[in-house]
């Protein structure tokens, strides 16, 4: 911290993350209808990055993204539908819901560990589908639900002010949970979670806040998926894409970061596009081969490799002149 | 040493009883379920054992073993249809090729990320387990593919009940399995050093023991194995790129189930998953709920375990 400060890196800090922000609002103004819905699946995708890589700041691996981004989707759609709730406060129920379906079952998968979490969260995601596939008239069963109109009857820019908005969400997190004393926490947790605890640390409360969040996140994400598409069924929200390709980025990207998993879906969501009109089945080896290039290459990721690069030049710097 | 091999005894006569009990229950009730359940049972088993071996001895959560399971399925395929093999005769070739491609993918991958924390092993596999599903939707779409082989249909009839006897295949197989390693690991010279280093790498790397090379051939086997079960696997299922994922996480769940190590163990908590399954399957109108109860059950189990774990 002291040490970029010394090497003036220290307003670059305010005034990217700032000027990056305002192009992203600015940009509807200045693009076509295709780029913008390109932006927003990027925008959606760094938001599950971001989220993904909450949780696994403390050392758990979650493989259910899709899962509560699917929960989501449907707690937005069976809100609107039923409650008659608006469209903004339904993607917002889809959060709250998706958050208390983690707490609730946190309270339970959050004993297990490692491996038994991983594994369980991917179970998990699986028995969201065959719910909302055996739910006969409220969940639609196979079919699923179709919305009756779109959100702002499909105004494009706004629905991208929309996404940006739950990104602007994801982001603060990510960066409150970086600068405050959640990250010492959290960071314990991964390391050792005995010698964590031993110094006071209440692992199960920090697993379960950690859990809760990126879950939130995910649900905000799945609302706001549901109401920009106006339809839902249980292959589209609960496809293991949603959960692959927020992974890919985070891990390309950086993780144990925020602005990793930016870099990352800004790479990986543009490619993602491209490569999804080119080719129509099968692109996703792409980001098979990218994890398994990333975790033997550079476990780190981009960001991680520039920041080690900036570590060393500050303290080769600093070194001169000390 | 003793006491512990009592305590093993007594456990699996307790499964033994508790799963006879059952037996009978369902087979008073509806006895095609309890067929079903069997034949099912034996195929969760067939595919989960060789994962059970790697983990064991290996360490590593193999997240792309049943997507090794459906490159053989492929490969059986081809056999079938270019060279007119019969999937039990293609067994064989399947297999080898399997643990020549499981050798190259563990010297190119899994090796050098022996040492690496935990989550960034599982993360490798499950990228491992995407590229493979993915080359091959990638290489022949996402089609399902199927052989017509008329001994899968053959049947039997007791009394009013005729049920497809081919699926008991699979149930031999795993028995075979669950043997053989037991065999193989206890009475054999390189199975008992693969055991050592399971148990403890480092000593047995201290008593002249090659870990390196035992890993990589361990590894090597279990994806024969689970290659020679891809190659029956097609005799009656179909195959397409997604088949393997599910069979990946099921055999991951029946393996934490048993405990690591426990091989035997894969077989009864099969028999417990595929019957329950069955039942559920068997009720009109909530063959569409088995998938949950399967995952619950798992859930359940691994919490136990995990629990008592804990408390020891």
């Amino acid at each position: 911290m002291s040490l970029s400060r010394a090497a003036g890196v220290r307003p670059l800090r305010w005034l990217l993350p700032i000027l990056v922000l305002a192009a992203a609002v600015f940009m509807p103004f200045f693009t076509g209808p295709y780029p913008l819905a390109v932006a927003r699946s990027v925008l959606t995708y760094m938001a599950l990055a971001m989220s993904w890589d909450l949780l696994l700041r403390s050392g758990q691996i979650s493989f259910g993204i899709a899962g509560f981004f699917g929960i989501g989707a449907y707690a937005a759609a069976l809100s609107a539908l039923h409650a008659g709730f608006s469209p903004i406060v339904s993607i917002l129920a889809a959060g709250v819901v998706a958050a208390a379906v983690a707490c609730i079952l946190g309270l339970v998968i959050l004993r297990l560990r490692a491996v038994y979490f991983a594994i369980t969260t991917l179970a998990l995601a699986e028995i969201f589908r065959v719910i909302m596939q055996n739910g006969g008239d409220v969940s639609g069963g196979p079919e699923g639900l179709i919305m009756p109109g779109l959100i702002f009857n499909g105004e494009a820019k706004a629905l991208y002010w929309v996404t940006l908005a739950a990104v602007v969400v994801a982001g603060l997190v990510s960066a409150f949970f970086q600068r405050s004393r959640v990250r010492f926490a959290l960071t314990a947790i991964r390391n050792n979670e005995l010698s964590a605890r031993s110094s006071g640390i209440h692992t199960f409360t920090w697993l379960l806040v950690a859990f809760v969040v990126s879950s939130f996140i995910q649900g905000l994400v799945g609302g706001i998926q549901l109401q920009g598409y106006g339809f839902v069924s249980p292959d589209s929200v609960f496809d293991s894409y949603y959960t692959l390709l927020p992974l890919a980025m985070a891990l390309l990207g950086g993780t144990y970061s925020t602005a990793g998993p930016i870099l990352g879906a800004l790479l990986l969501g543009v490619s993602a596009e491209y490569l999804k009109l080119k080719i129509p089945s099968g692109h996703l080896v792409v980001y098979g081969i990218i994890i398994v290039l990333v975790i033997l290459l550079m476990p780190q990721g981009l960001y991680g490799v520039y920041r080690a690069r900036v570590k060393a030049l500050a303290v080769s710097r600093g070194g001169r002149h000390g | 040493m003793s006491a512990g091999r009592s305590v093993k005894t007594r456990n699996v006569i307790i499964w033994t009883a508790v799963c006879l009990a059952a037996a009978a229950a369902i087979l008073a009730w509806k006895p095609s379920a309890l067929i079903y359940g069997v034949q099912r049972a034996g195929l969760y088993a067939a595919v989960a054992i060789p994962m059970a071996l790697v983990l064991g001895i290996v360490h590593i959560v193999n997240l792309a073993h049943g997507e090794f399971m459906m490159i053989a399925a492929y490969l059986a395929y081809f056999a079938a249809r270019l060279l007119g093999l019969d999937p039990f005769l293609a067994l064989v070739p399947v297999a080898l090729v399997m643990a020549v491609f499981g050798l190259v993918v563990y010297l190119a991958t899994v090796k050098h990320a022996l040492k690496a924390p935990e989550l960034n092993q599982l993360i490798l596999t499950f990228g491992i387990a995407i590229a493979l599903s993915q080359s091959v939707n990638l290489a022949f779409t996402s089609q399902s593919w199927k052989l017509s082989l008329g001994y899968v249909s053959a049947s039997a009839t007791v009394g009013d009940l005729s049920f497809g006897t081919f699926d008991f295949v699979y149930a031999l197989i795993a028995i075979v399995l669950a043997v053989g390693l037991r065999l193989f690991l206890t009475r054999t010279r390189f199975g008992k050093a693969a055991l050592a280093v399971g148990e403890n790498p480092r000593g047995a790397a201290i008593v002249g023991i090659n870990v390196d090379r035992t890993y990589a051939l361990i590894f090597a086997l279990s994806v024969a194995l689970v290659g020679a079960v891809g190659s029956v696997f097609l005799a009656r299922q179909a195959v397409f790129p997604g088949v393997g994922g599910p069979y990946t996480m099921k055999s991951f769940c029946l393996v934490a189930m048993a405990g690591v190590g426990n091989i035997v163990g894969v077989l009864f908590c099969s028999l417990a998953l595929g019957l329950s399954e069955s039942v559920i399957n068997s009720i009109r109108g909530y063959a569409g709920w088995s998938n949950i109860v399967f995952f619950a059950i798992i859930i359940a189990t691994i919490l136990v375990r995990s629990f008592r774990e804990r408390k020891a």
